[in-house]
């Protein structure tokens, strides 16, 4: 048994490795996805694959509770010095789209495994379909680039060559990966230093006790944290805008059930697998590190002193039935996952908010576009491909203070590009950069801005991608009275006579001197805003973050020349109506789920749960063709019964389905 | 000049002065005799300069220093720092292009505590209110799309001045290449509102990055008024006394300047704390012989580390001042909130832990006995039994174990282990706090610290440096003879130091050789008019390099040059320069990689004082203990020499555990050490393996 009073002292250790290990992986890579956007991840795990460590500072957010067991069990034979590594996600689901690769060395001491040090990087590119092998319109995993199935890429200290070269042929920016893959087999070994070093100082035994009690110490601390919630279940769905070219929105749902130190999380009632890679791998696994994110936001947020290592999981169970959104089946395309989990994550925020609803902001923006430019330099005559801002939104409403502005909460690990550096590297000339006026959902607490940028290009068939849109539709949601926020948005030339609008798509083309806009969506706001002091509306209008419109239309504060009129406003506030429920969506998620009602949903899944996974996307997409002017239960039963009769040989759902 | 009539007509006195959160530290230097005198003082944070004054009398008094003997007055002052951190600046108006107004707010856009849905960023030292957006666009070659709207600017500086702002801040979009725009906005500011100061972003530091050049001119308008206020009452108090010499300031290159600059370049001395306590340890790091030093400065709420390569401190920006990044070339120094105030707590689970909370100055460590219940680290060395055998801080301090007692056993008694056993577990998991940042620090820089010694300072360093460079896996330590005054020993011995930069963001290719060449010829005549301007009237120093990357990395690595390189137009050596430094760094080099240019760096170095302390033979010999005294020790009580610093002779060896007491500091000793004293009193520890 380890010492619990010194406790301290090798989680220290333990962090320090991970740091190291993070600094060394940073310091080394060649790509900019992990040098600069910091889109990897490091670990030491103990000797089941169980993560014990990870980096506070840097790297992804999403993995301080991934397992590796099912990974590591597939490679036989293991030897000091080997390395093995997959990025198939439907290998054992510890990759959860093709371009990351993880790799993960075992410890050796005195002849035993001890421990294992691991990581991924997000690859600039895997081959397959699309450059950067992301694309929305994907449709199965063949396409989204090679994919090697757990293997030993070093034996004893010597890469397989092979290997590499089929990697080298097979990929659009070879010399990256190799690079980057080399930087983490460095950083691998330096964590096996600081692992031997950790046993040196505290001996095997203790050390291998103290890891244990480290994962116990985070799983005591996240039950101690659901025992202080109340007992009960909440419900709460949310929406992606589309699932895929068919532009049907996608649902996820969850079931919140918690009951003393443990909590259940249900994600039935989430959509049909979908027939583009939105799906999230999750194999099914109860404790799925990509299906628990939103959980270590939220335990973090509540206790920033807790340790972040998979004990944190052991009191949640997930249930994400096979053949949906968050458990598709090969060969299902999962690349643009990242979208889907933003959503996820706004879904176990929702659930948690009402279990308790004074501790928690409202919902971030949620919409977390990665924008790249395809264009030509019209002085060299080069094609110049270049990421440029990411358009993010702004967090949450929160207990104490405004939601942070263009940026925070889940998306607080993303960096932006200085607009000089981008100017002088890409053809392209911004022509704003900033905060998005009355974007921010009202109340007591505002949310936080949306962020506004544009831009102008001058080479014809300037191709733009703008990964993960989402929120031009389904607003940000309020909680506690306070209001839904702004809705992204992309368009071209707004304003002149030459406007396109582009709803929710996520590419563009653009002519010489075009102008393309793109906004995010505003974080939503917390409590009634009629109870946000006047002093604070007026400042906002100063600043611009809130119009004088808004400040009387939202807010219920008139502003007079930049003056506070004190008798208009505690008129105006006494006759404005409050929000009386828990969250407030905005009018468009209620106008459709005025048809789309929970009833309806429960049909939907039901019929499509009864039928073979391949048939599913395509009924649901059958369905919803013929919703109009229909609604709720019995609208979707009519539909089914309509969809049956034009494809007689659709197999009828397994229970209840015919109705 | 009556005074030189009293005698002292041969004295020749030096002096650095450091103001740190308690004390103000004194290092002074009669440079004929090689006398040198140390003073700690009290700050008086009422009246910032009223404690130089005492301290200057006091020196009168205790040294015989006569203020007409003093020749070189260097000092390095905590005002600009504290100024941001109290939020105590102008009030400011930033004047920048319209469309985007909020650079500043949206910063780089990643904030610390990534995991946090309560993550936030600090409220701007200029509020959006007064951002004002001015019609205007440079390109990033430096041709224009679009001039300065000047009936907006006038718009704004109405709007400024009806707000109430002190001064404008001018800063626009690729003022890096042209600065154009931000002159003709400062010059139409300066015809309608002549009160007002105005800085550019240009002339502050002319980076290319829009956020960290302009968050870095706001910093330095921001601290202007006090600073420069700070600065003409101190120089008149100094005259008043009739010190001769003109003070210099140490800035946070390392370097010094005049007051004059200082009043004007603020920003350049924020960080000259942490930055001379470097310069005065790599100093001693070099009179005794060593090359790689890691620095351990520990105070009672923090603790700075830097490291020292090749008897040269590392450079870096982008340090923080409070909750903004300072992008002016800085000696790197990283921190951790962990020093002797800091507090024990421990949680539900419990688990102890240690800081970030501190006792600070006031009320300070239980055993200080100025009302502090809480148990500090410095608490749990009494408890051990490492300190309390002498008094503190010159004698301003008396120790009081039987409060520390007390404290540390408040929290054994939530353990249920006993006072002592939980006094040493504060102490491992405060080292292993400082052990994490230490080890990401080396991690950054791609060092292996087993190469390094420890040089620990501070009124808290020498007490834990020896416990930490153990758990490091160091094997010496070098411990200075006054470590409470490193830093007011970097000033005595600064150099002037002028930095100078042109942004390029080239190829390198022979094409841009000529504007190279251009770039270095008129840095070189600036640095020395520079230095000139400062009175220097010694050599100059001329050091050249290059921010340089592979084309498409997206950031720079700071490769040195020669001079001669561009001259003769050797690209090739350039070139291998930089993949030499790239592969040093970074672990590997492209040689078919495409180098770019970003910004051409030049430092002007006037040399400061050459200056001798006096050694001492050594004489082979054990040193003898005053006495035995009892301490626990990894947890079991052992028999411990004391010695005394003062009595210590060069040569003397003793070995650990051992517990070294001197006027401003302990240093706690652990076992199997072996230590000696060389011959500029440094105690030399050697670790076991």
């Amino acid at each position: 048994m380890f010492d619990r009073m010194n406790l301290r002292v090798l989680a220290n250790h333990v962090r320090a490795a991970a740091e190291n290990m993070a600094h060394t992986l940073q310091r080394t890579a060649h790509s900019a996805f992990v040098k600069e956007t910091e889109d990897f991840t490091v670990m030491l795990m103990n000797r089941k694959g169980e993560t014990f460590g990870v980096p506070m500072e840097l790297g992804a957010t999403w993995f301080p509770g991934l397992t590796y067991g099912r990974a590591l069990a597939m490679v036989d034979d293991y030897r000091p010095g080997d390395v093995a590594f997959t990025n198939d996600p439907y290998a054992c689901y510890v990759a959860t789209h093709v371009p990351d690769t993880h790799l993960w060395k075992p410890v050796f001491h005195d002849g035993e495994i001890v421990a294992w040090t691991g990581g991924h990087i997000h690859n600039t590119d895997m081959g397959g379909a699309v450059p950067a092998s992301l694309s929305r319109a994907l449709t199965e995993i063949h396409q989204e680039g090679i994919r090697f199935p757990p293997m030993k890429l070093v034996n004893e200290g010597v890469f397989d060559e092979q290997i590499l070269r089929i990697m080298v042929t097979n990929v659009r920016k070879p010399d990256l990966n190799i690079g980057d893959i080399k930087a983490l087999v460095g950083a691998l070994a330096t964590g096996e230093r600081k692992v031997l070093a950790m046993i040196d100082k505290f001996g095997k035994q203790a050390f291998l006790d103290g890891v244990e009690a480290l994962l116990d110490h985070a799983e005591a601390e996240a039950r101690a944290m659901l025992r202080d919630m109340p007992d009960g279940t909440w419900t709460f769905s949310d929406y992606a805008d589309e699932d895929s070219v068919e532009a049907n929105p996608c649902r996820l749902h969850v079931t919140l059930t918690i009951r003393g130190d443990e909590a259940l999380l249900d994600f039935t009632g989430s959509d049909p697998q979908l027939a583009s890679s939105l799906n999230v791998p999750s194999g099914g696994d109860p404790r799925h590190t990509i299906l628990l994110v939103g959980i270590y936001y939220v335990l973090y947020t509540l206790n920033p002193k807790i340790l972040l290592n998979t004990g944190l999981t052991r009191p949640f169970t997930c249930i994400a039935p096979e053949g949906t959104v968050l458990n598709p089946v090969f060969p299902a395309a999962v690349g643009m996952r990242s979208l889907t989990c933003a959503r996820l994550r706004s879904v176990i925020f929702g659930a948690f908010s009402q279990a308790i609803p004074d501790r928690l902001p409202a919902a971030p923006a949620g919409n977390n576009c990665i924008v790249n430019v395809m264009t030509t330099d019209e002085r060299t005559r080069r094609t110049v491909i270049a990421a440029v801002n990411p358009v993010v939104g702004g967090g949450g409403g929160m207990p104490h203070r405004d939601g942070t502005n263009g940026s925070g909460a889940d998306a607080a690990y993303l960096k932006n590009t200085p607009i000089e550096i981008t100017e002088t590297e890409t053809p392209v000339e911004f022509v704003r950069y900033g905060l998005a006026r009355d974007s921010g959902g009202a109340g007591r607490w505002r949310g936080g801005l949306a962020t506004d940028m544009a831009f102008r290009v001058f080479a014809p068939d300037s191709r733009i991608t703008v990964r993960n849109r989402d929120r031009s539709f389904f607003r940000p949601w309020g909680v506690l009275g306070g209001r839904a926020a702004g809705l992204s948005d992309m368009a071209v030339n707004p304003g002149s006579a030459e406007e396109r609008r582009l709803g929710n798509v996520d590419t563009a083309v653009l002519q010489p001197g075009d102008v393309l806009s793109i906004r995010s969506a505003g974080g939503g706001g917390r409590g009634d805003p009629r109870e946000r002091e006047p002093w604070r509306v007026v400042q906002d209008v100063e600043r611009g973050y809130v119009s004088v419109e808004a400040a009387e239309r939202d807010y219920g504060v008139v502003v007079r020349d930049g003056r506070l009129d004190e008798a208009a406003t505690r008129l105006l506030r006494a006759t404005m109506p409050a929000h009386g429920a828990h969250f407030h969506f905005g009018p468009e998620r209620d106008g459709y789920e005025a048809r789309w009602t929970p009833d309806a949903y429960e049909r939907l899944t039901a019929i499509l749960a009864g039928l073979p996974i391949h048939w599913r996307f395509f009924a649901k997409t059958e369905i919803f063709r013929r919703m109009s002017g229909r609604s709720g239960a019995e609208g979707v039963q009519h539909a089914l019964a309509q969809v049956q009769a034009r494809f007689p040989n659709m197999p009828a759902p397994a229970t209840g389905g015919a109705g | 000049m009556p005074m030189s009539e009293k005698g002292n007509a041969a004295a020749d006195w030096k002096v650095g002065v450091d103001i740190g959160g308690t004390f103000i530290d004194f290092c002074a230097l009669e440079t004929h005799s090689g006398r040198m005198a140390s003073l700690k003082v009290l700050t008086t944070p009422d009246d910032p300069g009223a404690e130089l004054m005492t301290g200057l009398s006091l020196l009168a008094e205790r040294e015989g220093l006569d203020p007409i003997a003093v020749s070189r007055f260097v000092h390095g002052t905590t005002v600009g720092m504290n100024t941001v951190i109290q939020r105590k600046g102008a009030s400011l108006a930033l004047f920048t292009n319209a469309g985007f107004e909020d650079v500043i707010e949206l910063a780089r856009l990643r904030m610390p505590e990534t995991y946090s849905l309560f993550c936030s960023r600090p409220d701007q030292l200029v509020s959006r209110d007064r951002v004002f957006g001015i019609p205007a666009r440079m390109r990033s070659d430096g041709s224009e799309a679009a001039p300065p709207d000047l009936a907006s600017v006038a718009d704004a500086v109405a709007a400024a001045r009806a707000k109430g702002v002190a001064g404008i801040v001018v800063s626009f979009l690729h003022a890096w290449r042209d600065d154009g725009h931000e002159r003709r906005v400062k010059a139409e500011v300066a015809r309608l509102a002549p009160d007002l100061f105005v800085f550019t972003s240009a002339e502050v530091w002319p980076v290319i990055r829009e956020y960290e050049r302009t968050t870095t001119a706001i910093l330095n308008g921001y601290v202007h008024p006090r600073i420069s206020g700070y600065l003409t009452a101190l120089e008149e108090r100094l005259a008043a006394r009739g010190v001769p010499a003109t003070p210099l300031l140490t800035k946070s290159n390392g370097g010094v300047m005049n007051a004059a600059e200082g009043k004007r370049s603020c920003v350049k001395m924020l960080l000259s704390g942490a930055a001379s306590g470097v310069i005065g340890a790599a100093w001693l790091a070099r009179q005794a012989g060593e090359d790689r030093i890691l620095t351990l400065d520990i105070g009672g709420t923090s603790a700075d580390f830097a490291l020292i390569v090749d008897g040269q401190p590392q450079f870096g920006t982008g340090e923080m001042i409070g909750e903004f990044p300072l992008h002016i070339p800085s000696v790197a120094v990283s921190s951790i909130g962990i020093g002797g105030g800091s507090i024990a707590s421990v949680d539900e689970q419990a688990i102890l832990r240690v800081g970030p909370e501190s006792a600070g100055s006031t009320p300070g460590p239980a055993c200080y006995g100025r009302g502090g219940e809480r148990a500090t680290v410095t608490d749990a060395m009494v408890v051990c039994g490492w300190l309390g055998h002498s008094a503190m801080a010159y004698g301003q301090l008396q120790m009081d174990p039987a409060q520390a007692r007390a404290a540390v056993g408040r929290l054994a008694a939530r353990t249920g282990r006993s006072v002592e056993a939980t006094a040493q577990a504060i102490l491992d998991v405060a080292i292993s706090e400082l052990f994490v940042e230490v080890e990401k620090m080396a991690s950054r820089a791609g060092v292996d610290l087993r190469d390094f010694a420890l040089m620990p300072f501070g009124g808290g360093g020498p007490m834990l440096g020896a416990l930490l460079a153990r758990e490091l896996g160091l094997r010496r330590m070098l411990a200075p003879r006054r470590p409470g005054v490193v830093s007011a020993l970097g000033g005595l011995v600064a150099d002037l130091r002028g930095d100078f930069i042109r942004t390029l963001f080239r190829p390198l290719s022979p094409a841009v050789l000529p504007d190279l060449r251009e770039a270095v010829a008129q840095m070189a005549e600036e640095g020395r008019a520079w230095l000139a301007e400062q009175g220097h009237r010694g050599p100059v120093d001329l050091l050249l390099h290059a921010d340089m990357r592979y084309a498409g990395q997206s950031y720079e690595i700071e490769t040195s040059l020669d001079a001669d390189w561009l001259a003769r137009g050797d690209l090739d050596a350039i070139a291998g320069r930089f993949h030499a430094t790239h592969a040093r760094l970074y672990d590997f080099f492209d040689e078919k990689g495409h180098i770019e240019i970003v910004n051409l760096r030049l430092s002007a170095l006037g040399a400061g004082p050459s200056l001798a302390f006096p050694q001492a033979e050594e004489i082979d010999g054990e040193a003898l203990a005053e006495r035995s005294i009892a301490v626990h020790v990894d947890g079991a009580l052992a028999q411990v020499g004391l010695y005394r610093r003062a009595d210590l002779v060069p040569g003397q060896r003793f070995a650990g555990p051992a517990v070294v007491a001197q006027e401003d500091t302990t240093l706690a000793i652990p076992p199997g050490t072996q230590v000696r004293v060389d011959r500029h009193l440094n105690l030399q520890l050697t670790f076991p393996e």
